[in-house]
């Protein structure tokens, strides 16, 4: 797995790619919490993500319910077709924010 | 060091220059046929030379019972020899005066040397040899060391240091520093000098000794380790290596050995009175000893207090482990309890759970309410380990408390979910299959939240799929979990975890969700149990351990109302 970071309008974006599976997600999951503790809206690209399991998705859902708590906001964006169809196998589809690109996301 | 010194460039005027007289005595003692005339023309031509040489002729160190007051007359009584010896040494004492080089200590040098000395006199006169000489070469077989801190005075700080050394550790050092050493300085000075040739060459070859090494190098060699006996930090090894040198070279054995060196302080005490250079007071070879044993038995002692602390490490790590793992086997015990016990035959609900820690992320739980009907449920913890196994005791604790209350699987999972959403922690969640089994119409209340599928083999051999109508449990409050219903008459429902579908057959492939299928359809005609145990066996029996909790469980449609 390989992150990267970057900013559009008040989001910060943590591009993730690769497999992000057990071994990698706790490194998905450091870099979400920590933008959001920093009280970022945050939106995670995960067009490059090839594979995705419970603990990458369990990452997200953390991402999630903690900008619940701070407020701020937060999306996943590209979601690449693996990882859709992981979101849509546990109706997570319907929990979190998917927008088609980052310029949807800022604009919505 | 800049460059190093570079011994064949040396020119006479780069080295320190003996006194001209001393030299001359030392060149007309090496002429057998010198006359005596000659000789007292020559030593008077330097009275301070001359009072010097007779200065030290009539010390203790000669034992003389008579003084002597003239050149000639210690000729005579000592032989041309001793006095070439006599001039030669204080030529080399003398060449350098005590300040020559700024912030060394020239008198700590000249210990050693005289240490050298005296250790080079004991052996030659156990080899029946001339001492003298041996003690004149002892004197100035590291005088190229003075040399190059004379030539590099900048290196003067390292020499406190080298002091302590042993002789090879310092030849590499001095390698390092000065790109030369001070065998091949001193082989240059006697050249300059024109020492005697075989002296300059036993100085100049005493670091490079074979069996075939003139005796005077060899003995050079040992000297220069039995004076670090004395002067080494590393006693004990320094100690050994000594005896080591003695005994191959000269046949030397332990206690020669010893008494060899336990002549030394007194001796040394001796030759530098005699040479009139101030010493400090000599430790006794017991004392070296004494020090050399207790290191021995300090760094024995380290060494078994490692070995006893390691072990004590390695004790407290074992018993920490089984203590955790009696803990672990605890909780293992308290979680196979929250399993269903296996219920007797014709029941409809059947389950197994096969867990790849000793604690598993995966339940499967049924009871009966008391109409009749059954709750069942599968569930899968997100994450593995200690944090999941709680989170599934604490889902299926609730599922069973408030099953017993709410009979609408919808409603139960919405209530599950919103307990958990108070309480979540770190992004874990829960997928679970749930549903309502009634035994006597065959039909069959379910919901699905965020797991896998679940599958209903058809009594026509088709399967149907019952997907998720909602997110997992622990993510979101207020969701809704839409139930399907249907029936299985003649029809078994499987529920099952994603370590069915992704875990690894015995010959290394993936299950798959095909797979599993495929698998179903080859076990249909078994009993329920045997449908579970014949699966279970395509997951364990081959060497690859399992890689994730593995949880199946069958509502069989067949089974006959009891």
């Amino acid at each position: 797995m390989e992150y990267e970071i970057k900013s559009a309008g008040d989001y910060t974006i943590i591009a993730l790619s690769g497999e992000v599976d057990l071994y990698y997600s706790p490194k998905a999951r450091e870099q979400i919490l920590a933008h959001l503790n920093k009280k970022s809206n945050v939106l995670i690209d995960l067009s490059g993500v090839s594979y995705i399991d419970s603990s990458g998705v369990a990452s997200l859902v953390e991402g999630y319910q903690l900008a619940r708590n701070n407020k701020s906001r937060f999306g996943l964006v590209g979601v690449s077709d693996a990882a859709m169809q992981v979101l849509q196998l546990a109706r997570l589809d319907k929990v979190f924010p998917i927008f088609q690109n980052v310029d949807e996301a800022i604009n919505a | 060091m800049n460059g190093g010194i570079q011994v064949e460039r040396l020119t006479p005027k780069d080295l320190p220059a003996p006194p001209q007289a001393a030299l001359k005595i030392v060149r007309a003692c090496s002429n057998p046929n010198i006359h005596h005339d000659a000789l007292s023309q020559l030593a008077a031509s330097d009275p301070l030379l001359t009072a010097e040489l007779l200065r030290v002729v009539n010390s203790p160190y000669f034992g003389l019972s008579r003084e002597i007051q003239s050149i000639p007359r210690a000729v005579n009584v000592l032989g041309q020899r001793v006095l070439r010896n006599l001039a030669l040494c204080v030529s080399v004492r003398d060449a350098l005066k005590s300040d020559a080089i700024p912030g060394f200590d020239i008198a700590s040098f000249w210990e050693e040397a005289i240490r050298r000395a005296v250790a080079a006199r004991l052996l030659g006169e156990m080899l029946k040899d001339n001492g003298d000489n041996y003690f004149t070469a002892g004197l100035l077989q590291d005088f190229g060391l003075l040399i190059m801190f004379f030539l590099a005075p900048e290196a003067a700080p390292l020499w406190a240091d080298m002091r302590a050394m042993d002789p090879d550790t310092r030849y590499g050092k001095e390698l390092g520093e000065f790109q030369t050493t001070h065998d091949q300085i001193g082989r240059k000075l006697g050249q300059t000098w024109s020492l005697p040739a075989d002296l300059t060459e036993a100085i100049g070859s005493h670091h490079a000794c074979s069996a075939d090494s003139p005796q005077l190098a060899k003995a050079l060699l040992c000297a220069d380790w039995m004076a670090a006996v004395y002067s080494a930090n590393e006693k004990g090894a320094v100690l050994d290596k000594c005896r080591f040198w003695l005994a191959d070279y000269f046949d030397i054995d332990g206690d020669a050995a010893n008494a060899l060196l336990a002549q030394m302080p007194h001796s040394v005490k001796e030759a530098a009175d005699a040479l009139g250079l101030g010493i400090e007071e000599q430790q006794d070879f017991e004392e070296i000893m004494r020090e050399a044993n207790l290191r021995l038995v300090e760094a024995n002692l380290s060494y078994q207090e490692l070995t006893w602390r390691l072990q004590q490490t390695l004790k407290e790590r074992d018993e920490l482990q089984s203590e955790l793992n009696r803990e672990l086997e605890l909780a293992r015990e308290i979680q196979q309890s929250l399993l269903p016990k296996s219920t007797e035959p014709g029941q409809a609900v059947y389950g197994i759970n096969l867990s790849a820690r000793q604690l598993s992320g995966d339940f499967y739980d049924c009871f009966a309410l008391p109409d009749g009907r059954l709750y069942f449920n599968l569930g899968d913890v997100s994450g593995k380990g200690v944090n999941a196994a709680l989170l599934m005791a604490k889902t299926s604790s609730l599922f069973r408390c408030l099953g017993k209350r709410i009979n609408d699987p919808s409603q139960l999972l919405t209530v599950l979910n919103d307990e958990l959403c108070e309480t979540s922690t770190r992004g874990m969640f829960v997928t679970l299959c749930a549903g309502l089994y009634n035994p006597k119409t065959k039909e069959v209340i379910m919901v699905n939240a965020g797991h896998m599928p679940a599958v209903v083999h058809g009594a026509d051999g088709k399967f149907g799929k019952l997907e998720a109508s909602g997110p997992p449990l622990g993510v979101m409050a207020n969701m809704t979990y839409p139930a399907k219903k249907f029936s299985i008459d003649g029809s078994s429902l499987y529920l099952f975890s994603d370590g069915v579908t992704e875990g690894h057959k015995a010959n290394g492939e993936e299950m798959g969700f095909k797979g599993l299928l495929n698998l179903l359809r080859q076990v249909a005609d078994l009993s329920p149990q045997d449908r579970l145990d014949r699966i279970a066996r395509e997951f364990t029996s081959g060497d690859v351990p399992l890689r994730d909790d593995l949880t199946l469980v069958v509502v069989d449609g067949c089974a006959q109302t009891k």
